[in-house]
C-alpha cells in the first residue's frame, strides 16, 4: 500500500444482499459506451461495437447498454452498479480485445473495485465461536475444590531469592563442606592408627 | 543588460506599427482564473449541498429497456405494463392527474394506474410465505419469537434495503427523489404482486425466499428477538416439555464485592445442565443463563445448522387465506 492509498475508502470483501445465496444477480445494471465516430483513439471501441456489442447485449439481457457517440472525445466506459456506485474507465487507444476484457471485469465485480482498499481478504459476521472470555474459562480441575483463602495459592509463582536466604544457603554449604573434609580426615587417621 | 532592455522596449514600441493590433502574440499569466474559480467556489458553498440528480433525467435513459432488464436481471418474467404500474406511486399518479387536468386533457383518460393494489397483494404474499418459512426453519421457537423474526423481515428497513439493492431506486415514479424507505418497501411489495400476476404465485414465493428470507443469513437471532422475562419463559417451556423445574445454581464467582465481580450461574433441571451464563451480579448471571438455556431449547445458537434457502415449501403449507 502506498501513501496515495491512505485516504482510499477501505472495507472487506462482501456480497451485497447475500448475493448468490438465493440466486445470483449480476450487479452491473447499466453500461454506457462513449466514443468518437472518426477519431483514431476510439478505433478499438468502434470495432467492439461493430463486432461484439450485439452479442454482449443478447448474452446479458439484465444489463442495459447505452451507446453515446460524441465528437473528438476519448472513448470511455461508464458502469453503474446496483449498489449505486458508478465507475468511469478511460479506454483511449485500447484495442477491441482490451475493451472486451475490461467489460468482462465490469460485469463480474459488484462495485467499483478500484475505489476500495481491502483490509483483509476475508470477512466473517461471527468473529468468535467461543464467546467472550471469562475468569471461569479453561479453569484447572484442582481449582474446583480449593478452600480460600489459601496461603499456597496466594503466593506469587516467582519470588526472587532474598539476600538473607542466599547467605544462609552459602553458610550451610560451607558447613557441609567443612564437615565433609573433617569426616575424610578422621577416616584416614583411623586407618593409620590401625 | 540595459542594452537588451532598451532593445525590448524598442520592439514593444514597434509592435502596433507591424501588427493590426487585434491578435495578441505574447502570453500572459491569466490573472482572471484564480478570482473566477474563487467566486465559483464561493457560490457553490453559499448554495449548500445539491440534491442528487435522478438518473432518469440523463440523456442516456430508456425506461422500457430498464424495465426489461430489471426482470431479466432477477431471472423473472414480468409483464412490462404490470411492472410499470408496480413502480408508480399513488402520490405520483395524483400529481400526473393534476398536471393533465391543468393542461386541459379530458377527464375520461385521466386514470393513471398506481401500485396500491399490487402492493397490498404483494405484502400479503410476502407475509404468508415468510411466516411459513420461519415456521419451517425454526420449528422449536415459540409463536412470539417467530412473529418477531417475521416482522423483522417484513420491516420497512429490511424491505427498503432489499429494494435498493435490486435497483428499484431509479425506476420508481415517486413525487420525491431519492425515494423514501417507505416508498422503496412499498415498491418491493408491488413488484412481488406484479410477479404473482405475471408468472404465478409459485414464482412470487421463490422471489420472497431468494431475496427477503436470505436476509436472515448470518444474523444473530438473539438481536432480532430476545425473550423479555427469560426465567419465566424457561419455566413455562420446561413445564410444557416435562423437563422438570429449572433451578439456577452458582457454578463459580470471582472478585466478590469488587468492581470487577463476575458470577457464573448454571441452570439445571432434573440434574441436567440446560445453560450457563455470566454476569456482574447473580441476577444478571441467572438471566443470561436462562437466555442461554432458551437458545439451546429453541435451537437459536450461533452454531446452529445454517438456514436452508434452497427449500421449496409446498403451496398448501403457505396460508394465503385469512
Amino acid at each position: 500500500m502506498s501513501n496515495s492509498h491512505l485516504f482510499l475508502k477501505s472495507g472487506f470483501p462482501r456480497a451485497p444482499l447475500q448475493n448468490g445465496l438465493g440466486r445470483y444477480v449480476c450487479q452491473l445494471q447499466r453500461i454506457t459506451l462513449k466514443f468518437c465516430k472518426n477519431n483514431g483513439s476510439s478505433r478499438g471501441m468502434r470495432d467492439f461495437i461493430e463486432n461484439h456489442l450485439v452479442d454482449f447485449a443478447k448474452e446479458n439481457p439484465g444489463i442495459v447498454v447505452y451507446v453515446k457517440p460524441r465528437r473528438h472525445r476519448t472513448p470511455v466506459l461508464v458502469a453503474e452498479y446496483l449498489n449505486g456506485q458508478r465507475e468511469w474507465l478511460n479506454c483511449r487507444n485500447n484495442s477491441q480485445s482490451e475493451i472486451s476484457k475490461w467489460i468482462d471485469l465490469l460485469k463480474t465485480q459488484n462495485g467499483s473495485s478500484s475505489s476500495l482498499r481491502l483490509r483483509k481478504m476475508w470477512h466473517t459476521d461471527v468473529p468468535s465461536i467461543q464467546g467472550p472470555w471469562t475468569p471461569f474459562l479453561l479453569r484447572s480441575p484442582e481449582a474446583q475444590n480449593q478452600t480460600y483463602p489459601s496461603r499456597e495459592i496466594s503466593t506469587p509463582l516467582d519470588v526472587p531469592q532474598s539476600a538473607t536466604e542466599k547467605l544462609i544457603e552459602l553458610f550451610k554449604q560451607q558447613k557441609l563442606e567443612a564437615a565433609g573434609e573433617g569426616g575424610v580426615d578422621g577416616v584416614l587417621e583411623q586407618k593409620r592408627a590401625e | 543588460m540595459s542594452l537588451i532592455r532598451g532593445f525590448a522596449v524598442a520592439i514593444t514600441m514597434a509592435k502596433p506599427m507591424n501588427r493590426t493590433g487585434t491578435v495578441q502574440t505574447c502570453r500572459h499569466i491569466k490573472r482572471w482564473v484564480s478570482p473566477t474559480l474563487r467566486e465559483l467556489a464561493h457560490r457553490v458553498q453559499k448554495q449548500g449541498p445539491q440534491k442528487p440528480e435522478p438518473r432518469a433525467g440523463f440523456i442516456e435513459w430508456n425506461y422500457r429497456s430498464e424495465l426489461f432488464a430489471f426482470g431479466k436481471r432477477l431471472n423473472e418474467e414480468f409483464q412490462l405494463p404490470l411492472l410499470q404500474t408496480a413502480f408508480t406511486e399513488r402520490t405520483y399518479a395524483h400529481q400526473e392527474q393534476e398536471r393533465q387536468r391543468k393542461l386541459g386533457i379530458a377527464e375520461s383518460d385521466l386514470h393513471t394506474a398506481d401500485n396500491v393494489e399490487l402492493a397490498a397483494k404483494g405484502a400479503h404474499i410476502a407475509k404468508a410465505y415468510i411466516e411459513a418459512y420461519v415456521q419451517h426453519s425454526l420449528p422449536k421457537v415459540p409463536a412470539i419469537g417467530q412473529k418477531a423474526i417475521t416482522s423483522y423481515l417484513l420491516s420497512t428497513e429490511t424491505l427498503a434495503h432489499v429494494s435498493t439493492h435490486l435497483g428499484t431506486k431509479d425506476l420508481i415514479f415517486a413525487s420525491e427523489y431519492p425515494p423514501s424507505n417507505e416508498t422503496l418497501a412499498n415498491t418491493l411489495n408491488a413488484v412481488i404482486g406484479a410477479l404473482a400476476d405475471s408468472s404465478g404465485v409459485e414464482r412470487a414465493f421463490l422471489f420472497v425466499r431468494d431475496f427477503i428470507c436470505t436476509q436472515l443469513n448470518q444474523k444473530d437471532l438473539l438481536d432480532i428477538w430476545t425473550p423479555e422475562q427469560p426465567l419465566q419463559l424457561l419455566g413455562e417451556v420446561c413445564a410444557q416439555r416435562k423437563l422438570g423445574d429449572p433451578e439456577p445454581r452458582l457454578l463459580g464467582d470471582c472478585g466478590k464485592n469488587t468492581v470487577l465481580s463476575a458470577f457464573h450461574v448454571g441452570i439445571y433441571s432434573n440434574r441436567q445442565l440446560l445453560g450457563k451464563g455470566f454476569g456482574e451480579d447473580v441476577k444478571t448471571a441467572t438471566e443470561t443463563a436462562a437466555i442461554d438455556a432458551l437458545q439451546t431449547l429453541f435451537d437459536l445458537h450461533d452454531n446452529r445448522r445454517p438456514f436452508d434457502f434452497g427449500i421449496q415449501l409446498e403451496t398448501k403449507h403457505v396460508r394465503l387465506e385469512a
